[in-house]
């Protein structure tokens, strides 16, 4: 049905999708996850291991210099600059999606680039995060012309992560639902996402003001969580202003502690189930859907961007059920501890998983998309071809960089290796709360049974491709 | 059922479930789907801009000649996206497109001034 042409935002930008993972990659996949996830029953360690981050300061010298306060000036100035050209490039520049700095930066080098090598190196978006460093000036200026600190509300500690959990999946929606309306190649041009950049500029500007800076980073603001929380599973940290290393994953194990944050990494999986099984595994329901509503009266555009509402939500709720009937399922076994207790307790389990879904379905578009982003939009921001700024304007993507062979394995091994280190995690944690080996062995059957879940699922997602 | 026997079944159940898996699927695809290699399927576009019959889909090997034409009854340049090739056809007019089958993955191809997509094109490794 050519009337039904929606394309998912990814097509705005990319000229070249990902084959779907041949039948017989998806049987050696799930095969490997069964196989890795029988052992990890039996053979596993008897003593947690990651509770404690064993963090060793790095060299006094090189540790003052990367977090001084020079250091962190500069890179909120550069944060500043840079979220200054996305929104001037998006008002002033071409209306051509693929040719604007603004849409490929904001929701390609940032929006993937962080949670990737945040999971590697650790929150490297705190230093350069801009509202951050506009909160902290305007709070120094305060401070020097009243004489005090700004009196800030008191947090609702009730609220916990829930802001930043709802405000990703406003986040996805602008991009995967809004972003694809329309029946044309894309609905989110660079000039609506240089608006919604101010208006969450202004919005959280605001609630840094009423709450203070540093809480609502830690709580409330979308990047700052959602880039912090994959940040945990990274390998240095700053600990009273001395940066250092940490045992990998060992962070994510007190990150869940503040109400909400199963929320957002249940978002996190929800909306990337959601992106990728628009094209192919629910691409027929969805059609179905759209059919009955635009059937039922509504216009087209409306009818698209509420049934890919619907089917977001489902994916959201899909994924949430999956975890609570898991963490219910743990309660059977003696000596759980309350259902409360478990459901935050094992939610940074599925941060690998968030993770491995975020490569699985996005590093091929992030690998395309960044030879564009140091060429010519480097070069021509507006996309006008007015400039060369450095003389690379007339770059291009070269789509054979990465062959089909290769995508499918590093999709296949991004679900295979988060499935380990969730596991992983998901094992340790257990150790704590049933200090009965056998009984700790037994709860875990339930969190292999989630596990498995998303990662077939997923694999699943990858076979079904664009169907 | 003790510890012990029940962890042997929950691996020999494993073991099959996998190696069931592994045959069923792999028996279903199996076979190549490159169909299209060697004909020159006519897309035809309708008054409207739209592509008759709806998207059409084409599949090739990679190292194929990808051959196809356009005929379209309103005037619009073709856009063959990632080999990034532009044709212009006139209202009423054919036109032919013949190239090797040098890149990998999923494309499209567009009447570039209506965004309408009218070709989905598909090169396997």
């Amino acid at each position: 049905m050519s009337i039904f042409s929606s394309l998912p935002f990814a097509h705005a930008l990319v000229a070249r999708q990902d084959l779907p993972i041949p039948a017989w990659l998806f049987a050696w996949g799930a095969s490997i996850v069964l196989i890795v996830s029988f052992f990890a029953l039996s053979a596993a360690w008897r003593k947690p291991r990651f509770e404690r981050e064993n963090w060793r300061s790095i060299g006094a010298g090189l540790s003052r210099g990367l977090v001084s306060r020079p250091t962190q000036i500069v890179c909120g100035l550069l944060g500043v600059f840079l979220l200054g050209v996305a929104i001037y490039a998006g008002l002033r520049g071409t209306e051509a999606p693929d040719r604007n700095f603004a849409l490929t930066f904001l929701f390609v080098t940032t929006w993937l680039g962080f949670p990737i090598f945040s999971a590697l190196l650790g929150d490297i978006f705190r230093p350069v995060n801009p509202w951050r460093a506009i909160g902290r000036t305007a709070g120094a200026g305060f401070k020097a012309i009243a004489g005090q600190g700004p009196a800030h509300l008191e947090y609702p500690r009730r609220l916990g992560r829930w802001p930043a959990a709802i405000g990703l999946l406003a986040m996805v929606w602008l991009e995967v639902v809004y972003g694809s309306s329309g029946g044309v190649a894309v609905g989110l041009d660079p000039h609506a996402a240089a608006v919604a950049a101010l208006v969450y500029s202004f919005y959280t500007l605001a609630m840094m003001a009423l709450f203070g800076v540093e809480k609502w980073c830690e709580r409330g603001e979308v990047f700052s969580v959602y880039f912090g929380m994959f940040s945990r599973l990274g390998y240095f940290g700053v600990h009273d202003g001395r940066l250092g290393r940490r045992r990998p994953l060992s962070a994510a194990t007190s990150w869940a502690t503040i109400p909400g944050s199963a929320a957002v990494v249940i978002a996190s999986i929800g909306s990337t189930s959601f992106d990728g099984a628009q094209e192919g595994a629910f691409k027929s329901a969805i059609q179905q859907v759209f059919e009955w509503l635009s059937d039922a009266g509504f216009g087209l555009t409306t009818s698209l961007r509420l049934t890919d509402t619907i089917f977001m939500a489902l994916c959201f709720g899909g994924v949430g059920l999956v975890y609570l009937l898991g963490v219910r399922g743990m309660r059977t076994v003696r000596g759980a501890p309350s259902l409360d207790r478990l459901r935050v307790g094992f939610a940074h389990t599925l941060i690998p998983i968030a993770l491995a879904y975020l490569v699985a379905h996005y590093f091929s578009l992030f690998v395309f998309q960044e030879q564009a982003q140091f060429t010519y939009l480097l070069s021509d921001p507006l996309g006008t071809a007015s400039t060369d700024l450095f003389g690379t304007a007339s770059g291009g993507i070269d789509f054979g960089i990465l062959s089909s062979t290769a995508i499918w394995y590093i999709q296949v091994g991004a679900l295979v290796v988060g499935h380990v280190l969730g596991l992983t995690l998901a094992h340790d944690r257990a150790l704590v709360y049933w200090p009965d080996y056998r009984q700790a062995s037994r709860s875990q059957y339930w969190m292999l049974a989630v596990m498995v879940a998303f990662t077939c699922f997923g694999l699943y997602l990858l076979s079904a491709g664009n169907g | 059922m003790n510890a012990r026997t029940m962890r042997l079944v929950a691996g020999a159940i494993v073991i099959v479930v996998a190696i069931v898996l592994l045959i069923v699927l792999k028996n279903d695809g199996g076979e190549s789907t490159a169909t299209d290699a060697g004909k020159a399927p006519t897309i035809v576009v309708n008054a409207a801009g739209k592509p008759v019959g709806g998207i059409a889909d084409l599949t090739y090997k990679e190292g194929d000649q990808i051959n196809f034409k356009v005929k379209s009854a309103v005037a619009d340049e073709i856009h063959v996206h990632g080999y990034d090739l532009m044709k212009d056809v006139k209202a009423g007019g054919t036109v032919a497109f013949d190239f090797p089958a040098s890149l990998e993955g999923v494309f499209e191809a567009e009447l570039e001034g209506r965004k309408e997509q009218i070709i989905q094109l598909t090169v396997e490794p």
